[in-house]
């Protein structure tokens, strides 16, 4: 695809602005009925979806050409997809979320690259990670862990860790959790250790399309290689990446978040949660979980016109709402342990407000990284929960830093966390 | 005319560097808008480009940008949520004022049931206020998205509930008002330090003045607060939403009901307008499902009910013979809801219901009695979340007549409006929906009286045959209204943003009385003229 091929996306925009706002029959209150980071913290339309696809089709049609304020709108935007399900309640057709990556992909491939990124890309090229650390350390996180280790072993079940909990020191105790738990309740699983590779997710979003492909084919060489039939990740971005973006490629093994196959476990009494968890705690969706976590459903078509001017796609085209993503197994998993309330934020599920950390926004632009996730932290509080809980690595590490810097109270737990606690 | 440095460093001072831009790409963004391909040439989807887009933060600071405006002679555009081409630059030389940033809602006076809002307060934002304290807003016809500020002080702001709730024109109280020249004046009883509570006084009523004949949409000045009435909630305080993305349902409170109602011709169904006006039973009245088609629209809300279907299944449903059956029953049909304040008053208003229709032949739609399409209406038709769907077909359209007036005037262009769509629809060009894809309001003031129909005509914004038909098909409506002695509607309004100077002056000048008025007021209020034509005004002889 190239971005002409959604030029009548960005023309049939109607400039609504339903794209700012959370679903508006969702809309509990003026303090969160925003959707949009990317408009809310920059400012001018051009930071929105409406903005970006008047902006994608004035390049197309050679209006403007590229500088430093082209490379903004393109980059600072976490493409968490808020946006996309708010605007296609109405439009249909639309495909904004996608041609806001096409438009990273275009100028990337035009040689206009963010500067903030360089290094991470080129980190991913020689250690495969994007975390901005040596490829030989990866598999220091699960040291001592008794675990197969399948660069060398067989299993039916890969623990996938990604690159954010492989290097996180804070947050490898998660990682260790979520393996121990899973080994314990009798599932064949191993680790690639030093081995993984990162999932390429995070560098297809900033616009590097072909790295995704490189990591795609590294990994499924290597869990071939393994005899692995199911995947889990307790990483969202992961999850994404091989949910979605290596389906495009034919993967075809089961992959599952953790939250999903702990979810599975509790069910059949597997995972036994008995001691209590006096703690009221609130859930934050990550986006690539939820909204984004969607199957990926292959299609090919041919565009007609029904009705005179309606232009469908024959077969049906798959239409990417928001509606299919995880977010009840993390909800069961929280809902299981004795003594815990959950108690639910204003925007959730499909309409979600990010975490900050996704779209490159960390990497390129750290403030605008941390004001998203301040944002998501004061509504958490509003909830009068003692602790906001994810189920990414990724959103753990925005609000980790960004509690730090507030001197706030909220504290930070991953699911895994909690289920060890009532264990 | 460029913005000379001087004066784009006079306008970075007030607004600091964060919020002002001339960058090309930022204009654009600005530039662009929904049916500026049926005025720009080469059916460009850009207005002109704003010379500089500016995001005010405060009244003063408004006010400090019309001065400079006005000391340098430069043109000025404010709009809040921004949607479609009456918000943007008509000319080159025009700066935009994007309102986004000053976005609260400043008061709301349960005794007094009022609310104070700032531009980019939309109408799902307020609604949602609102009715946490027992009250509700009128959401305009445009939908939740739209501002509420603007609906009351540039244009008619009728919606849905207005039979109910009042039109957001009806409802403007006091307002602050920053003129053409840079002063700021407080109208109604604002004007007078009483408070917000009344738009005409003590104090200076302005309402007919900066309003003209139909608003100045960003034309002369910019509003910068105003208060609007509220109405009476009797539900929850917040809507329960259950359903899969995108068919959101609400459970139907018991003190409510949600009806599509038909008859067998248009003579029952307006008759039955005038029936609920004298029995004052309605909180919402309006010709909704129609808006997408009278014979394609039920095919397009039973596949909007399934999360699984695209628009690329429409055929699949429009040929399944219970979507043929109800297409068929709700041939000439509209929606209502009812609300009691109490128990007893629900079960008079269905009484009195069923009394109307007995009487007029109508009946309710069996499938919208179904509980998850009666929820799924209800939550559409009262917060008007989901509006936007008038843009589903293609992402264009436009809607012509829409002349507002009691039920037996809007009967007498019904049948020129199916005509001359049917005609252009058989072309192939616009789409084949049925002929009647008329929307509007039941009551689009306040206690009813006055209804109106829009005529949809869908175009796909991306063809450019298809959009030339819809420019075509609005000039050969405006033929035929003249014909038949019915004012242009719409059409008229949306063409004249593409016309010369001069075709203006010809169509102005045939009310001459209102728009020699209006260039009285605007040269008395914008005398450096740095307001556009969305105030319209005859040239002096």
């Amino acid at each position: 695809m190239a971005l002409e091929d959604y030029r009548d996306d960005c023309t049939d925009c109607s400039r609504c602005s339903y794209c700012k706002w959370i679903p508006l029959d969702h809309i509990k209150s003026a303090r969160f009925a925003r959707a949009c980071p990317s408009i809310e913290y920059c400012g001018f339309q051009a930071y929105s979806l409406g903005g970006r696809l008047s902006v994608a089709l004035s390049l197309l049609e050679g209006r403007i050409g590229y500088n430093d304020e082209l490379k903004n709108i393109v980059w600072e935007c976490q493409m968490d997809g808020a946006c996309d399900v708010s605007d296609k309640i109405c439009r249909y057709n639309i495909r904004g979320l996608e041609t806001m990556r096409e438009m990273r992909f275009k100028l990337v491939e035009d040689g206009e690259t963010l500067p903030q990124h360089k290094a991470y890309i080129d980190n991913l090229h020689e250690e495969q990670n994007m975390v901005m650390e040596p490829r030989a350390s990866r598999g220091d996180w699960a040291a001592g862990l008794d675990v197969k280790n399948l660069a060398e072993e067989k299993a039916g079940v890969i623990f996938h860790a990604g690159c954010r909990y492989s290097y996180d020191e804070e947050l490898q105790k998660t990682a260790r959790t979520a393996v121990t738990l899973l080994r314990d309740a009798g599932v064949d699983i191993g680790i690639m250790g030093e081995k993984e590779s990162c999932c390429g997710g995070r560098a297809y979003q900033w616009g590097y399309r072909k790295e995704l492909n490189a990591c795609a084919r590294r990994n499924a060489r290597a869990w071939t290689k393994a005899r692995v039939k199911t995947v889990v990740t307790p990483c969202a971005e992961c999850y994404y990446a091989f949910k979605r973006l290596y389906r495009e490629t034919g993967l075809t093994l089961e992959i599952v978040h953790v939250t999903e196959y702990i979810d599975r476990l509790i069910k059949k009494g597997k995972i036994k949660l008995t001691k209590n968890v006096p703690l009221t705690v609130t859930y934050h969706d990550p986006c690539h979980l939820g909204r984004l976590g969607e199957p990926y459903v292959p299609w090919q078509g041919t565009r007609k016109k029904i009705y005179g001017q309606i232009p469908v796609w024959k077969p049906s085209r798959p239409r990417y709402t928001g509606a299919w993503g995880v977010y009840d197994a993390p909800r069961n998993v929280l809902k299981s342990i004795p003594g815990l309330t959950l108690a639910e934020m204003e925007r959730i599920r499909e309409y979600a407000w990010c975490c900050g950390a996704g779209g490159g926004v960390l990497e390129g632009y750290p403030d605008f990284a941390a004001w998203t996730a301040a944002e998501r932290l004061t509504e958490a509080s509003t909830t009068g929960a003692e602790a906001i809980v994810s189920a990414c690595p990724w959103c753990e590490r925005s609000f980790i830093d960004t509690v730090k810097v507030q001197d706030g109270k909220v504290k930070v737990y991953d699911v895994i966390d909690l289920v060890q606690m009532a264990l | 005319m460029a913005l000379s440095t001087d004066a784009y460093r006079a306008l970075e001072d007030i607004v600091g560097p964060k919020y002002i831009s001339q960058d090309l790409a930022v204009m654009d963004s600005y530039a662009y808008q929904w049916l500026a391909e049926t005025v720009r040439p080469g059916q460009s989807k850009f207005m002109p480009r704003p010379e500089a887009a500016l995001l005010p933060g405060s009244t003063r600071e408004v006010q400090a940008i019309v001065k400079i405006c006005n000391k340098y002679k430069v043109k000025f555009k404010a709009y809040s949520s921004g949607w479609y081409f009456y918000g943007a630059p008509f000319s080159e030389g025009v700066i935009q004022l994007d309102m986004r940033r000053l976005d609260r809602v400043l008061e709301i006076d349960e005794k007094n049931m009022f609310a104070v809002v700032e531009p980019y307060v939309n109408g799902g934002v307020l609604q949602a206020e609102t009715m946490k304290r027992g009250l509700n807003c009128t959401v305009t016809g445009a939908g939740a998205s739209s501002s509420t500020l603007v609906g009351a002080t540039c244009y008619h702001g009728s919606g849905g509930t207005s039979i109910y709730t009042g039109e957001l024109r009806e409802n403007l109280l006091g307002a602050e008002w920053v003129m053409p020249n840079g002063e700021i004046l407080r109208t109604g009883s604002l004007g007078s330090g009483c408070g917000w509570f009344c738009a005409e006084g003590p104090g200076p009523s302005m309402r007919g003045i900066v309003r003209g004949a139909l608003g100045a949409r960003g034309g002369l000045g910019v509003y910068t607060k105003c208060a609007v009435k509220l109405s009476a909630w009797p539900g929850p305080a917040e809507y329960p939403i259950e359903g899969t993305v995108p068919a959101y349902r609400s459970p139907m409170p018991p003190n409510f009901r949600a009806y599509t109602v038909a008859f067998k011709d248009w003579d029952s169904l307006f008759e039955s307008y005038y029936r609920l006006y004298d029995n004052e039973i309605c909180y919402y009245a309006h010709r909704q499902w129609t808006m997408l088609g009278a014979n394609l629209g039920p095919a397009f809300w039973m596949l909007y009910q399934d999360p699984t279907k695209s628009l690329d299944d429409i055929e699949e449903f429009a040929r399944k013979r219970e979507v043929k059956q109800l297409t068929k029953e709700m041939r000439y049909s509209y929606q209502l809801v009812l609300v009691g304040m109490s128990q007893r008053d629900i079960e008079y208003k269905e009484k009195v219901l069923e009394q109307i229709l007995k009487e007029t032949g109508g009946w309710k739609v069996k499938k919208w009695l179904e509980a998850e399409m009666e929820q799924f209406s209800l939550l559409y038709l009262l917060r008007l979340g989901k509006k936007n769907l008038n843009f589903v077909y293609t992402g264009g359209w436009v809607g012509n007549y829409m002349q507002s007036g009691a039920p037996d005037f809007v009967k007498k262009y019904e049948p020129l409006a199916e005509e001359t769509t049917g005609k252009f629809q058989a072309t192939g060009l616009l789409v084949d929906c049925g002929a009647d894809s008329m929307m509007g309001c039941v009551g689009s003031i306040a206690g009813g009286g006055q209804c109106g129909l829009e005529q949809f005509g869908f175009y796909d914004v991306a063809d450019k045959k298809s959009t030339a038909a819809a420019i075509k098909w609005m000039k050969y409506c405006i033929k035929e209204e003249a014909k038949h002695n019915i004012p242009p509607g719409k059409e008229g309004m949306y063409l004249a943003v593409g016309k010369t100077h001069e075709e203006l002056q010809r169509d102005l000048a045939r009310q001459p009385a209102i728009h020699t008025w209006q260039r009285k007021i605007k040269q008395a209020f914008d005398p450096n003229n740095l307001g556009d034509r969305l105030y319209p005004t005859l040239d002096e002889k």
